[in-house]
């Protein structure tokens, strides 16, 4: 408990230092709790995300970092390897391939990476891992441009 | 970890198998502000996992009483000939052992104890001085590949406290039975693991090229996928490429005796054994400081296929 509060504190003053390092990542640390989190991350581009801004959440258990931060897109998203309705994501450094190595800003870029590379072979999204595995992308992307559109752009009017 | 995106990728596809979705359709934008954590598939699949690391824990603590090599013996007393045979021969060289949890980490929390327990034992400060400095070239090759400190440092200052309280008279000094103690505490012990991770899969990093034939052979990965996924993450076993690489880094010889069902043709048989003498991969690192490696390493480990434990010499 001890030692994951102190790691924790070390990540929240790199993510006040590195700010504008990375400018697709936007890392909070909530107001009374350092084990809750929420980032902002901006849909790669040349993807059906682009322009898309999503929130993620984090809770990190108190074993952190020995076992990994518990994620999910609270923006609604349309990807192979995210749960339409939970927003769980299927990423191997999130479950078996977790090391200390990993920070919260460097589990953000893997997800940015993920939604870049989508995984049809592991889909938690069924409807999407098909359309990417029977080759039509274009259904895929329509699909996925919509959801964004609808869940993580900004309304206009 | 500063790794460029594109590195991440095959990774990612690693992760098949540990998810599937029992709800493919697409429902209505659901709120999720109380989403229930507990409910998550792949979380259950982890509970199930720590569920039964603490029914193992039960059985073998990390690492457990020094036993006779007798009770090696009873426990192959029905069992292949050729193991008994074995331990036999085992029992001319060997007195004692200490079983460690078979729970992927059991090689570094083998060497853990094995080389504490031998400081503890010796007092042997000039080994002291000589490994804490192995330690300060490992942060700097950590850094140097671009690892971010306080993803390592923690882990580093947890191993230099252990060293340091076996070293005899301060303060913070620790008994034989202490040190048992913290080496069987949950959080020191995956700590030291963890450090011994890291410099593990520094040493592999820096040492790519030397390293990469053995791991192609070993996965068909590269060295970067290999580190990623079976040297830093907790619970991934060791193999001939982590134990080379760990000798190496720290300086510090390791013996590994087999026992396995292998004989040779003669008909006689062998307890084979293999030294880790660091330095004598890297002509670069220089052999000079171990030329009088024809000691007896001080940290003796038997490896029977897939596990680790402690051996005692007479």
């Amino acid at each position: 408990m001890q030692a994951s509060r102190a790691r924790l504190f070390k990540e929240y003053k790199e993510v006040q230092r590195e700010k504008a390092a990375d400018p697709d990542i936007q890392l909070v640390c909530d107001d009374s709790n350092i084990f809750k989190w929420t980032a902002l991350i901006k849909g790669p581009s040349e993807t059906p995300y682009e322009g898309g801004v999503f929130q993620l959440a984090f809770a990190i258990p108190e074993q952190y970092p020995l076992l990994p931060p518990q994620v999910r897109f609270l923006t609604k998203i349309f990807h192979p390897n995210v749960h339409f309705k939970t927003g769980e994501i299927c990423l191997d450094i999130l479950k078996n391939a977790w090391s200390p190595a990993w920070t919260l800003q460097s589990v953000c870029r893997a997800i940015i990476a993920l939604m870049a590379h989508p995984e049809p072979d592991s889909p938690l999204n069924c409807d999407s891992g098909n359309l990417l595995r029977s080759g039509d992308i274009r259904g895929y992307r329509s699909m996925a441009r919509m959801y964004t559109r609808l869940a993580a752009m900004p309304k206009k009017g | 970890m500063e790794k460029p995106l594109s590195e991440q990728e095959p990774a990612v596809g690693e992760s098949s198998g540990s998810c599937s979705n029992p709800n493919p359709i697409p429902g209505s934008i659901a709120a999720m502000d109380d989403f229930d954590w507990a409910s998550f598939r792949d979380d259950d699949i982890m509970q199930q996992h720590s569920a039964i690391r603490a029914e193992e824990a039960a059985k073998v603590p990390f690492v457990g009483d020094k036993e006779p090599l007798s009770s090696l013996a009873a426990e192959f007393q029905s069992g292949n000939p050729i193991l008994q045979e074995k331990i036999k021969l085992l029992g001319e060289q060997y007195g004692a052992l200490r079983r460690t949890r078979g729970d992927g980490n059991c090689f570094y929390r083998s060497f853990m104890f094995s080389y504490l327990e031998h400081i503890l034992e010796s007092q042997d400060k000039a080994e002291v001085d000589r490994i804490v400095e192995n330690i300060e070239q490992c942060k700097k090759t950590l850094q140097g590949l671009g690892y971010v400190d306080f993803t390592f440092e923690d882990f580093f200052s947890v191993f230099i406290e252990q060293l340091e309280s076996v070293v005899q008279g301060n303060e913070t000094s620790i008994s034989h039975e202490e040190l048992l103690q913290r080496s069987r505490d949950q959080m020191i012990s995956d700590y030291v693991v963890m450090f011994f991770r890291f410099v593990t899969s520094g040493e592999i990093r820096k040492r790519a090229e030397f390293f990469e034939p053995f791991i192609a052979g070993l996965t068909n990965s590269t060295v970067d996928q290999f580190c990623k996924a079976s040297v830093e993450p907790m619970g991934e076993e060791s193999d001939h490429v982590h134990i080379t690489a760990l000798s190496d880094a720290l300086g510090v010889p390791i013996r590994v005796v087999y026992l396995d069902r292998s004989s040779c043709d003669s008909g006689t048989l062998n307890i084979n054994h293999h030294d880790f003498v660091p330095g004598s991969n890297s002509p670069q690192e220089g052999a000079a400081q171990n030329s009088d490696a024809n000691t007896t390493p001080f940290v003796t480990l038997l490896y029977r296929p897939g596990h680790y434990e402690i051996l005692y010499p007479k």
